[in-house]
């Protein structure tokens, strides 16, 4: 299987959003300075309308430079035997009940 | 932030926001102008006939017959919150049964882009100068203006009066021919 990572780590979520909201702003201000001197409001919302295709494109998808700092986890503590046993037990159990719900659907 | 649909719907939402913003921002640049102007009208043939109103009482009351230049230059009135106006002429009378008669004789819409420069010769009125009764006939103070709305993209949605304004009189005898 292919190793696809589709998160963003906290820093890289900060950063998504800054760039988002930075991005459509600056846009939005050009668009309204550009509207304004060519006297044509559907220009400024044109301008805007590039702005959120950029930020979109930029800060929606999990890029991988937003994956930079990633979380350090505690190390795993080694468990005992006896608490990894009722785990197996479960399994087990689950699995028969599985098998009967199949039973009963086919029965039906 | 932590998802694709997260993130698109802050991205749509603050988008939609600045879009409201900047759409607020076009208003305040042109809420506080002046959309006056002058405006040159004249008549040229003024009659007035006594006449069955059918489309009221069926009696018969006084109905105007009136052409009209009209000058003007509306290119200065159009910015980008503008994206139409519509004239239209007044007729201002007073008459012995009403203090204030006016009567909306023609319009007009100008669309941004459209020429704005007008400078019309010997019009018809579009709309019946009916009067509600006998006030037209011999009347020495009737008053001719334009006024336009202003469509704007956002904001208010003012009436302009042109600074203009017409006086004439009508005949003191009935025109004969119907």
């Amino acid at each position: 299987m292919l190793d696809i990572q589709t998160h963003m780590d906290f820093v890289g979520q900060a950063k998504a959003e800054r760039w988002s909201r930075l991005i459509i702003t600056v846009f939005g201000v050009i668009g309204l300075i550009y509207g304004a001197v060519v006297q044509q409001f559907s220009q400024t919302v044109y301008v805007l309308g590039v702005g959120f295709l950029l930020s979109a494109l930029i800060t929606i998808p999990p890029w991988p430079i937003y994956r930079r700092n990633p979380m350090k986890w505690q190390k795993p503590v080694l468990t005992d035997q006896k608490t990894k046993d009722p785990k197996t037990k479960d399994q087990k159990t689950k699995t028969s009940d599985s098998s009967d719900e199949k039973e009963k659907k086919k029965k039906k | 932030m932590h998802t694709v649909l997260t993130r698109g719907n802050a991205t749509v939402a603050y988008s939609l926001s600045v879009l409201a913003c900047l759409t607020f921002c076009c208003f305040l640049s042109t809420v506080f102008l002046d959309y006056r102007t002058d405006a040159n009208i004249s008549t040229v043939r003024v009659l007035v006939k006594n006449v069955p109103d059918y489309g009221a009482s069926r009696e018969k009351h006084d109905l105007g017959f009136v052409t009209f230049d009209l000058e003007t230059n509306l290119t200065s009135i159009f910015n980008w919150n503008v994206k139409q106006l519509f004239l239209y002429l007044t007729a201002e009378y007073q008459s012995p049964t009403n203090q204030l008669n006016q009567v909306v004789l023609w319009d007009k819409i100008i669309l941004r882009g459209q020429n704005a420069v007008l400078d019309f010769k010997n019009m018809n009125t579009k709309y019946y100068f009916w009067d509600d009764g006998n006030g037209l006939k011999d009347n020495r103070n009737v008053s001719l203006y334009l006024s336009w709305n202003i469509i704007p993209n956002a904001g208010l949605l003012p009436s302009v009066q042109a600074t203009g304004r017409h006086l004439f009189k009508f005949p003191a005898e009935y025109a004969s021919n119907i």
